[in-house]
């Protein structure tokens, strides 16, 4: 298969999380996609969306484009994140003018949250991964409500033959992230983290799985900080996880 | 009524701390948010009709101009007498008016959150009228002399223990823990002001264009009754009530009802459309209608946030919000709370005044999948943030303060080319050196200090993405091992 992905990894995942960067380009190695990443990509401005400040998102949107439009003309452009994918695809458009705006409107047709692109562009499920562990999946706002994507995470989990999947209630109920308003509102934010781990540790899972890496910073934090025994992954490292490794890359 | 929206941070503390008031509220989704979704699904295509209930609310409001003189001509022909009224004072001096020309000595009030904006019944018991409201929930919040939690269910949060002690105070009755007893006193009670009262007041839920007729949607009767026996009835309506066709409003009928208490249909629903005919059995002599802008035509006029307007009052942005369902009602210090209120109450008070109902929110966006009259609070959400930013004086709004503007400039600055993110990624290392304990940042200060109140974070790896990827790019070309974690 000669299909070619260029990878969009959020600053917040090549900051903090960087493993979710590497396994989702070792997944779409795997997978038969050919990878490449442009270091010259910084953040898509969601952040400054959520302050206000669209002046200053509206620069950062136009040097996303400038780096991406024609990197990507053949190809897809990829990220492990829905919330950033919405800024490039449902903001990027509205905030910018001309020429831009029609270049967002075209770029918006080839970004993709990383399960659309496995299942509706590649059109796979099962990914071979060796993942084993009873899990809860938590779908995360921007994915599940702002890109409407609902099935195809469950779908690429489900085709994980080691994943036992427990049902978590109210999966679609947000975490509490919301980017500062998690740091400036941090009772009401807390409340909202609280419910969704006691739910998820309630299921008895080993481990909760989602796709965005906001809300796994805020889940994790709170789980660690509480001394929890969840385990709380990304998508992508579930599903990048090779036969036989398990507990030393996932785990981690 | 009193705007605390300041106090929200404050207001949101004491409801996360009320523990009587968490165990109601976390019931509510699994209730409200549940029989909703229930009748919904017993349509057709309920997106479907979400749908078309987003489409009939833009239409009414891109056309109300136009719809509210079509409407003032029908109900007038109806033999409804309207009446004009630019803001809350305009109304209240226009409804107290009407009271002392007919010497009204006592009111029964059916609930209206625009009476609620315009602190009407405070003006009325101030004139010595004495007025009741006559819903239960409104009955309930009136005597206790609270504010509405919930703009569907006003004392949803009000325990059955202080109800009890509530009317052995206000009626004088036997206390009970019985429900349907508790009921039977507030009737019993009630039943007595309907009779005596010379003027029911109600608020309106729709106004249908091409019939002049007002739509009243309830479950108890009391509306009815106001409505009915009474010899005047005067409705309250702000402009934006209006919809153009009887078909549109039955559609939106259904969309309320199943929004507001998940049922397909009230138990009442009184389509009025003017005092009683000579052979009528019974009904109001004389109906007013007073129409109230009050600061809703600058919403109208301010394309932006015109679809503000679209709103039915159904309540259920409320029930499925995560924020609402954790700090209440109370919290947003005004008339609307939840959702709603975090993108109206700023337009009505001013954007200043409401900071933090537009900015204490994640954006999940739960709020605009249940809507059904299209409204997206999440987009409407960031329109305030951005008009603050600016400093928008449109709705009063001043610039936030220089140091919140310079922190966005720096950052902003350091995402604007790969150096200077790479130096900034750094510095922010070196920054936060102090702060590492095992790995992790368990108390970072200002303005992470939030953040980690409730989470830990993990103290950023040496190796970055980028890193990653170059070493991996380099091992490549060198065609020889390098370690990589
Ligand atoms: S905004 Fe929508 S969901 Fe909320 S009260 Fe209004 S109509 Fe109902």
């Amino acid at each position: 298969m000669n299909t070619h992905v260029a990878l969009f990894i959020p600053c917040l995942v090549d900051q903090f999380l960087p493993d979710i960067g590497t396994d989702t380009a070792r997944l779409l190695r795997r997978l038969g996609v050919s990878v490449s990443y442009d270091p010259r990509q910084t953040c898509c401005g969601q952040p400054m969306i959520n302050a206000g400040r669209t002046d200053k998102a509206r620069t950062l949107a136009q040097r996303f484009i400038d780096i991406f439009y024609d990197a990507s003309k053949d190809s897809a452009v990829v990220a492990p994140s829905g919330s950033c994918v919405y800024t490039v695809t449902r903001h990027y458009p509205e905030l910018l003018e001309g020429e831009y705006k029609k270049k967002a409107l075209e770029l918006a047709g080839r970004v993709y949250e990383l399960s659309d692109y496995l299942v509706n562009v590649l059109g796979v499920t099962d990914t071979g991964s060796g993942f084993t562990g009873s899990v809860a999946y938590h779908h995360s706002c921007h994915i599940v409500r702002g890109l409407g994507i609902m099935a195809e995470p469950i779908a690429l989990m489900d085709a994980v033959p080691g994943a036992q999947m427990l049902f978590l209630p109210d999966m679609d109920v947000c975490c509490g992230f919301g980017g500062e308003f998690s740091a400036n509102y941090p009772e009401i934010s807390g409340a909202m983290v609280e419910d969704k781990v006691n739910k998820a540790v309630a299921t008895g899972a080993e481990y909760l799985v989602l796709a965005e890496p906001g809300c796994i910073l805020n889940i994790r934090g709170y789980v660690e900080k509480q001394g929890l025994p969840l385990k709380v992954l990304h998508l992508a490292q579930v599903l990048a996880t090779e036969s036989g490794t398990m507990g030393k890359e996932a785990a981690s | 009524m009193k705007i605390e929206t300041e106090r929200f941070v404050e207001k949101a503390k004491e409801g996360l701390a009320n523990e009587s008031q968490r165990e109601v509220l976390s019931r509510l989704p699994v209730l409200f948010k549940g029989l909703r979704d229930y009748a919904m699904s017993t349509l057709p295509d309920a997106r479907a009709a979400l749908d078309t209930g987003a489409a009939i609310r833009t239409n009414a409001i891109a056309r109300m101009p136009e719809l509210l003189a079509q409407f003032e001509e029908n109900i007038t022909k109806n033999g409804v007498t309207v009446l004009w009224a630019e803001d809350y004072d305009d109304a209240k001096e226009i409804v107290l008016k009407l009271a002392k020309e007919r010497g009204v000595n006592m009111i029964t009030k059916g609930k209206s959150m625009l009476t609620e904006e315009m602190g009407l019944n405070a003006e009325l018991i101030a004139s010595g009228i004495d007025t009741f409201e006559t819903d239960l929930g409104e009955f309930i919040v009136q005597q206790a002399k609270r504010t509405p939690f919930h703009i569907v269910g006003p004392a949803v949060n009000i325990t059955t223990d202080e109800i009890a002690d509530l009317f052995v105070k206000v009626m004088g009755v036997e206390r009970t823990m019985d429900l349907n007893e508790l009921t039977m006193q507030a009737r019993d009670f009630l039943r007595h002001k309907f009779l005596s009262a010379q003027m029911g007041i109600t608020g309106v839920n729709m106004a249908v264009a091409e019939t002049g007729t007002i739509v009243l949607v309830e479950n108890e009767g009391n509306i009815r009754y106001s409505t009915s026996a009474p010899k005047t009835h005067v409705a309250v309506m702000g402009i934006e009530k209006v919809v153009p066709t009887m078909n549109d409003a039955l559609h939106m009928l259904r969309l309320l009802t199943r929004s507001c208490t998940g049922q397909a249909i009230s138990s009442y629903i009184s389509l009025i459309n003017g005092p009683k005919r000579p052979d009528d059995i019974d009904g109001p002599e004389e109906v007013f209608l007073v129409i109230v802008d009050g600061g809703r035509s600058k919403i109208y006029a301010d394309p932006e946030f015109r679809e503000v307007l679209q709103c039915i009052k159904c309540g259920s942005c409320l029930n499925s919000c995560p924020v609402w369902t954790k700090v209440g009602g109370y919290a947003y210090g005004w008339v609307y709370s939840g959702p709603i209120g975090a993108v109206l109450n700023p337009l009505l008070v001013g954007e200043d005044r409401a900071k933090d109902l537009y900015f204490a929110t994640s954006l999940c966006g739960t709020c605009k999948s249940v809507c059904p009259a299209g409204i997206d609070h999440p987009k409407l959400l960031l329109k305030h943030r951005e008009r603050r930013a600016f400093g928008d004086k449109t709705f009063g709004g001043k610039k936030p303060p220089l140091t919140e503007r310079l922190i966005m400039s720096i950052w902003s600055w350091g995402l604007k080319g790969n150096g200077r993110y790479r130096l900034g990624s750094r510095l922010f290392r070196l920054a936060i050196k102090p702060f590492v304990s095992n790995g992790k940042l368990t108390r970072l200060p200002e303005p992470g200090r939030g953040f980690t109140e409730v989470r830990d974070l993990p103290e950023p790896p040496s190796k970055t993405f980028r890193d990653h990827w170059r070493d991996a790019v380099e091992r490549k070309t060198d065609g020889e091992e390098r370690s990589t974690t």
